[in-house]
């Protein structure tokens, strides 16, 4: 398109350079208008800013009751352990417990592991039609996870948040939750388990097949490295047992 | 004169060409921005509902665990110990990590057709996230690092065993949320019954489910 343009004086080239700022700024505006009334609805003009204010404020509300959780959890462990009228039964009792809240993902883990990094394509140019395969899911997070239990991992953590039984990864629009907790790109998972076996896992080229060609083709942020003396926190949430009894 | 106007035509013509290039490529660049701000109004009402659900949640937990520690600093007081305390709380993460069998009201989910492990695995996510408490596929109950693999001859293995079709899904929670949750429309049964055409999904209500506890996994 470039080598279109015939050949000026110098002079007449300076015509049409003074045109050249204001078309660009014109094109700009042309287009960015056009682009602005494609895409934002009259909803999300009027409402979208008090739906954002009220989310945040609430994450940061769960983020305060979470550690006055953890805070109760340690203190009531502390009462039971330094109780000096501890018996014999209580004390078996108390190691149990322990065994069971380790088991649980309610204390914090230290060891050797791999750590994975999923992300979304960056500085990649991507075909609309792609952005979709470019960056990362919710089910690249359960596929992920699944893959790591498979592996052996014994403890694992998605951006600090521990996952247990009742953890759940879920996504709305393009925002994801890992424990009802609000997430967004890049993914850390730290796992703590036998590393040949956890990376032969996700070596293996029947494994997580989709993500790895992605990765490939759409350039999809997905790595995972041999880690020593990862740190997996404590689950801070809460413990839902209501429905079901103990048999 | 007609040549320069000529000229500047033809720098306007690309300049709005530059000009829409620069835009386009600010946009596509756009995408990849996760933000709030870029949500739409449903998207999050419904993380809002997700996010106050939560914060209930850890605010009745907090409520019960301060009742916790004063009654066991009670007891510690009164030279009782606090083998009441540590014996409810024991039962409690008994439960919460599939070491014992358990009974609840819930819903049942059977798959009779085709189906595959990730499908199994992200039905399991949902149970979670809808509030299930103890789920459990055929007889075999999921714990907290249960994994999902598909075998050679179509069965779906939970933490290495086979499972042949057509496979029950049980989840112990609220059966009306639990129920809603996954037959809602665009709900992930919905979703199913597109991508799984010739499979068959029923989603019940269960006033009582009995389901075993968790056999460590066989590797």
């Amino acid at each position: 398109m470039v080598t279109a343009i015939p050949a000026r004086p110098p002079r007449k080239l300076q015509h049409s350079l003074v045109l050249l700022v204001p078309a660009v700024l014109f094109g700009l505006l042309v287009t960015l208008q056009w682009r602005t009334q494609a895409e934002r609805s009259e909803l999300s003009v009027r409402y979208n800013t008090p739906l954002v204010d009220a989310a945040r404020a609430l994450q940061i509300e769960q983020d305060k009751l979470k550690a006055d959780l953890a805070a109760l959890r340690v203190q009531l462990d502390e009462i039971q352990r330094n109780s000096s009228t501890q018996t014999g039964a209580e004390r078996e009792l108390q190691l149990r417990i322990d065994e069971l809240r380790a088991t649980a993902g309610l204390t914090p883990l230290s060891g050797d592991g791999v750590a994975i990094q999923l992300d979304d394509a960056r500085n990649v140019s991507v075909s609309a039609r792609d952005v979709d395969r470019s960056i990362c899911h919710a089910t690249d997070l359960t596929d992920i996870l699944n893959t790591a239990w498979k592996g052996g991992a014994q403890a694992l953590a998605v951006n600090d948040e521990r996952i247990v039984n009742s953890s759940s990864v879920y996504c709305v629009g393009s925002t994801i939750m890992v424990n009802g907790t609000l997430m967004s790109p890049p993914f850390n998972i730290n796992v703590i388990g036998p590393q040949n076996a956890l990376l032969g896992a996700f070596d293996d080229p029947n494994q997580l097949q989709d993500i790895k060609q992605r990765r490939d083709v759409q350039g999809l942020g997905f790595r995972v490295t041999r880690a020593s003396a990862i740190h997996v926190p404590a689950y801070s949430g809460a413990l839902n047992v209501r429905y079901a009894e103990p048999r | 004169m007609v040549r320069t106007n000529r000229g500047a035509i033809w720098a306007a013509i690309i300049a709005l060409f530059l000009g829409f290039a620069a835009v386009t490529q600010v946009h596509s660049q756009e995408v990849y921005s996760r933000s709030l701000n870029l949500e739409t109004p449903s998207s999050l009402t419904t993380l809002i509902a997700n996010l106050s659900e939560t914060n209930n949640e850890l605010r009745n937990e907090i409520f019960d665990l301060r009742r916790d520690v004063s009654d066991a600093r009670d007891s510690v007081a009164n030279g009782k110990g606090t083998l009441t305390e540590a014996q409810r709380q024991l039962l409690r993460l008994r439960v919460f990590s599939a070491q014992s069998a358990v009974f609840g009201p819930g819903i049942s989910i059977k798959v009779d057709g085709a189906f595959d492990e990730r499908a199994l695995s992200d039905l399991v996510n949902e149970l979670r996230n809808a509030g299930a408490e103890a789920i459990a596929v055929n007889d075999v109950r999921v714990g907290p690092k249960s994994y999902f693999t598909g075998t050679a001859d179509h069965l779906i293995a939970v933490d290495g065993r086979p499972l042949r079709g057509p496979w029950t899904v049980r989840a112990i929670g609220s059966p009306d949320v639990v129920y809603v949750a996954m037959t809602r429309t665009g709900g992930i049964i919905g979703q199913f019954e597109l991508i799984y055409r010739s499979t068959h999904f029923a989603v019940t209500k269960e006033t009582a489910l009995d389901l075993p506890a968790q056999v460590a996994a066989a590797r």
